[in-house]
């Protein structure tokens, strides 16, 4: 069993080979180094929105003419991404792109593979501020005020910017929706005078689903039992904002819901009105992008520090500009909204 | 009084069933809406998965045996039903499809614990993993939704009958009908012979083999069709479905008076400390008790509800050996 | 000393001598200093934590909140240097709250007469609970580098990691222990019946409260290490690192029934599913194939040995009916 997998690891070795020195010819034009191998983490497989964030990241490999790899544990655990970490190390790739699972415990794993000659770019989650040398850079949708604010302004279009707000966000220690979630407070408490929290503050207003369906549901419910007068509820993740809006179908309950939604997941939600609208950025750029960056820091043409800049896209018509800001984080512009209008669409493609 | 009092106690399950009043009692005061109708029909919602798991794991902790791979087994099935579904078939096709992934996970664990005699920890340990990396590449990153769920399950997991749910009422049959078996049918009491002296009751002549077979069998179909009805709950699954169920049913069934030395405790008995947990963890939520303190609160109340069930034992074995039953 | 059943505990040497003769053949990328380094790394936790769950099922108990445990400890470290103790201070607070939480599991087995199954579930959600008590959703980073260093480096000249030096300290200690001491000997006899153990004098109850206990400081000490392996302390840190342990110890040949093994074969059954697993990852082996074969090997473990104990007493009744 295992010399048969010996053969064809090598034969797959001599393909990719061939078609390495065959994009080695292309790529010399684009300033990437050709043939690079690629190794794309998310925090872990088996989980649909990585399944696209990996897509947009093939792509972006084919077009540079890289070798990509699609590895990751099964759960989403910072101990067992290092375990992929090392095997990235031993196995001489050249560049990772990962989403970190934990925004500390990889870091000293990530230090040892940039020791080792690897170019890391984080993608969707970065690790923390404090870590920032350990990675070029960070390929974000959006700074977290810009989610977290958006968030509140669908919100408040769907209660009639009025009535108390509660938010079911994933899982306690979860540093992105953290972020987003601070920068909703202050502004809602802003812009919108006759809208609070039901707690009084945004964290007190917080309620975990863990980003498990079962959580998220018993989270919804126990929102509607200590506040039975909520008018909506705020949902920063695919999962949550999923429990909410099957908890509030089955429910046949008035609160209005919104968060960061998976149009493909979301669509009969919103095709018969349980939920207004929800928004997410597309993780297929954010896998084309971080691949784009990391390949061309491992080519040595982009160095990741705040102001300089870097490229994606193949073709005249595709290409973009990025420009890396404050704390070496690249952002790709703000999230897309789907209604009734759009929905059809976007379900098609994730 | 005090021996009508005393014989009551006796009975196993009546400890948890109080212990569950008193929560009730003890949170609606303090929060109405949790003893009201929606309140009481989020704790049957809650509860239906695990009830359901719990009776095939009575079977099975009975005999002083365990079953670690019934997550994996009903959330498999989830995924299987709505696959199934999803490429247009009905309901039957799907509750077939939910009971084969059952029947064969539990006919795999019976076959090596009572033929092979190995031990259930490690067997069912095993089988939790297999199952669930076979689930896992099977699933990949797709998710079950909505309208993918047959429809007859899926109204059947939203809509309740005199308020009281329908999968809850389906657990609840379930209950009642292994219950009745455990109580009267020869095959099942035996399973409490085998639990409290294994070498004794195959010297009595209960063929221990064929019974412990059977109550894993039993306990895979029963995490089949759990898998139906935790499609039915959330009309969504995908590869992380039924992760950690199996340790809140052994809780639950500790708890109902099911104790895992085996040889004592009853599916109905399970199904109230299975009731009894949930409406613990539904209840800090109620009393508006701080996120970050639920999870230890759970924990001293789980262990708290464990001692009082053993002391309460304890201090009626004497009693319950004078009660012989004809 | 009693063995485990038909040498299992040798055949894991074997295997494991095996597969990393095997390993070193089937990718390149497996024996290096740097892969060993790290492989030693990733099961450092494990190998500690077995140590002490080998001597409480071998006794007939179970622990389950140990992952828990060493969350509350790493936890416990964490919240301590936040508040400013100096670090070496903060370490002996972990070992202290690992300890506690040891106790307090024993004293619910002996003393309240709990099923120790059953208890540590309620003690795996306790504890746990009481890491996002200390450290909300704040996870601890920034601890003295000198110290957490220690978690990622190589002892100069060495690829050791220095965890390496625990497992060695830690592992002797262990095997002695079990195997040439009064406490082991104890523990086998409660294992094999534990009303013959009471009655041939026998602490049973002091022995499962300083088993529980060993295991708590032991999960203390674990905590320390993957504090200082992620250089961070969260608390959703080592979960699921129960039934990890546990799956170790009984792929090393220890019986689930009690009274059954060696410590040997637990150290090399640890070593070897952190080799088989580094190989497979190193081929290419997919995350969801590795749960399988994980499952697979357990399930062997123990039909291996009882397929030859069938076989065994086969041939014994052939023999007998032979002779006549």
């Amino acid at each position: 069993m295992q010399k048969k997998l010996v053969r064809v690891a090598i034969a797959i070795v001599a393909v990719a080979g061939l078609v390495g020195t065959a994009a080695t010819a292309n790529a010399g034009a684009t300033g990437i180094k050709g043939g690079l191998k690629i190794a794309i983490m998310p925090k872990a497989v088996n989980i649909g929105y990585f399944t696209a964030w990996n897509k947009g990241a093939t792509k972006a490999c084919k077009e540079i003419g890289a070798r990509c790899t699609y590895l990751g544990p099964t759960t989403a655990t910072g101990a067992a991404q290092v375990q992929f970490i090392n095997q990235v190390i031993q196995q001489h790739y050249n560049v990772l792109v990962i989403s970190a699972a934990d925004q500390n415990a990889i870091v000293p794993a990530l230090n040892k593979a940039r020791a080792a000659g690897i170019t890391i770019v984080t993608s969707d989650a970065d690790v923390d501020p404090s870590a920032a040398a350990s990675r070029v850079t960070a390929i974000l949708p959006a700074s977290s005020t810009r989610i977290g604010t958006a968030e509140v302004d669908w919100i408040a279009a769907a209660t009639g910017e009025k009535g108390s707000i509660a938010v079911l966000s994933a899982a306690a220690t979860a540093a992105n929706q953290n972020a987003w979630i601070a920068a909703m407070g202050p502004y809602l408490t802003q812009k919108y005078p006759n809208m609070s929290w039901v707690g009084g503050t945004v964290d007190k207003s917080v309620f975990y689903g863990n980003d498990d369906a079962t959580t998220s549901t018993q989270q919804f419910d126990a929102i509607l039992a200590q506040y039975p007068k909520v008018a909506g509820i705020i949902s920063p993740t695919t999962v949550g904002v999923l429990a909410a809006a099957q908890e509030k179908k089955a429910k046949s309950a008035t609160v209005a819901i919104t968060g960061l939604g998976l149009p493909s997941q979301m669509a009969p939600y919103i095709t018969d009105g349980t939920v207004l609208k929800v928004g997410l950025w597309n993780p297929i750029d954010l896998g084309y992008v971080a691949v784009y960056a990391a390949a061309e820091a491992a080519s040595g043409t982009f160095k990741g520090t705040t102001g300089s800049s870097f490229y994606a896209g193949n073709t005249k018509a595709t290409k973009k500009t990025y420009t890396v800001t404050a704390g070496g984080i690249t952002y790709l512009g703000d999230p897309f909204t789907f209604d009734k209008s759009n929905i059809a669409t976007f379900a098609a493609i994730y | 009084m005090k021996i009508i009092l005393s014989r009551l106690v006796a009975v196993r399950e009546v400890p948890v069933f109080l212990a569950l009043l008193l929560v009730l009692i003890v949170t609606g005061i303090a929060n109405p809406q949790f003893v009201s109708a929606s309140g009481a029909q989020d704790i049957f919602l809650g509860v239906a998965v695990i009830a359901t798991l719990c009776v095939g794991q009575t079977f099975v902790i009975t005999m002083r045996h365990i079953d670690l791979s019934v997550g994996s087994t009903a959330g498999f099935t989830a995924y299987m039903i709505g696959k199934v579904s999803g490429d247009h078939h009905g309901l039957g096709i799907s509750l077939l499809v939910a009971l084969a992934i059952g029947l064969l996970v539990g006919a795999v664990n019976g076959f090596l614990v009572a033929y092979l005699r190995l031990p259930s920890l490690v067997v069912t340990l095993a089988s939790l993993w297999i199952v669930r990396g076979i689930f896992n590449q099977v699933a990949g990153g797709n998710t079950i939704t909505d309208n993918q769920v047959p429809s007859a399950l899926g109204y059947l997991g939203r809509h309740s009958f005199a308020y009281i749910p329908y999968i809850f009422i389906i657990a609840f049959a379930l209950v009642l009908f292994a219950s009745f078996i455990m109580h009267s049918s020869r095959p099942a009491r035996d399973l409490y012979a085998m639990g409290s002296n294994p070498p004794a009751s195959e010297l009595a002549g209960i063929p221990v083999i064929k019974r412990t077979f059977f109550a894993f069998l039993a306990s895979g179909a029963v995490s089949g069709l759990g898998g139906a009805i935790l499609l039915a709950r959330f009309h969504s699954a995908d590869s992380n479905s039924g992760l950690g169920l199996e340790l809140n049913v052994i809780a639950a069934c500790v708890v109902g008076g099911v104790a895992v030395a085996g040889g004592v405790g009853t599916p109905y008995g399970a199904l109230i400390g299975a009731l009894l947990l949930q409406s613990i963890t539904q209840a800090l939520g109620a009393l508006g008790v701080s996120q970050f303190w639920q999870l230890a609160v759970n924990g001293v109340l789980l262990i708290s509800a464990i001692s009082l069930d053993r002391y309460l034992t304890l201090r009626i074995k004497p009693t319950r050996i004078l009660r012989v039953k004809s | 000393m009693k063995r485990a059943i038909f040498g299992w505990d040798k055949g894991i040497l074997v295997f494991l001598v095996l597969t990393t003769i095997v390993g070193s053949f089937v990718t390149p990328y497996f024996a290096n200093a740097s892969n060993f380094s790290f492989v030693i790394q990733d099961i450092g936790e494990f190998m500690l934590m077995a140590i002490p769950m080998t001597f409480l099922i071998i006794a007939g108990e179970i622990d389950l909140s140990i992952g828990s445990t060493i969350c509350l400890s790493s936890a416990a470290l964490g919240y301590s240097y936040r508040q400013g103790i100096p670090f070496w201070l903060c370490l002996v607070i972990a070992l202290v709250v690992g300890l506690l939480c040891g106790l307090i599991n024993g004293i619910l087995v002996t003393y309240f007469g709990l099923q120790s199954l059953a208890v540590t579930i309620g003690t795996l959600a306790l504890y746990r609970g009481l890491c996002f008590v200390l450290l909300g959703n704040q996870p601890v980073n920034q601890m003295p580098l000198s110290y957490t260093d220690l978690g990622s480096n190589s002892i100069p000249h060495t690829f050791l990691p220095y965890v390496t030096i625990l497992i060695f300290i830690f592992g002797a200690m262990g095997w002695i222990a079990l195997h040439y001491s009064r406490l082991g000997r104890w523990t086998f006899a409660v294992g094999i019946n534990v009303e013959a153990a009471k009655f041939s004098g026998i602490p049973v109850m002091r022995l499962k409260l300083a088993l529980f206990a060993m295991t708590g400081l032991m999960a203390g000490v674990a905590g320390i290490v993957y504090t200082f392996r992620f250089a961070s302390a969260s608390p959703d840190g080592a979960t699921g690192y129960e039934l990890s342990v546990i799956a170790s110890v009984l792929f090393g040949g220890v019986s689930i029934a009690g009274g059954v093994g060696t410590m040997w074969g637990v150290l090399a059954a640890v070593l070897e599913l952190g080799v088989i697993r580094s190989v497979l990852q190193l081929i290419n082996v997919s995350a969801n194939t590795l749960l399988v074969v994980s499952g697979g090997l357990l399930l062997l473990s123990v039909a291996v040995p009882r397929a030859i104990e069938i076989s065994r007493s086969r041939r014994k009744l052939v023999s007998i009916e032979k002779k006549g």
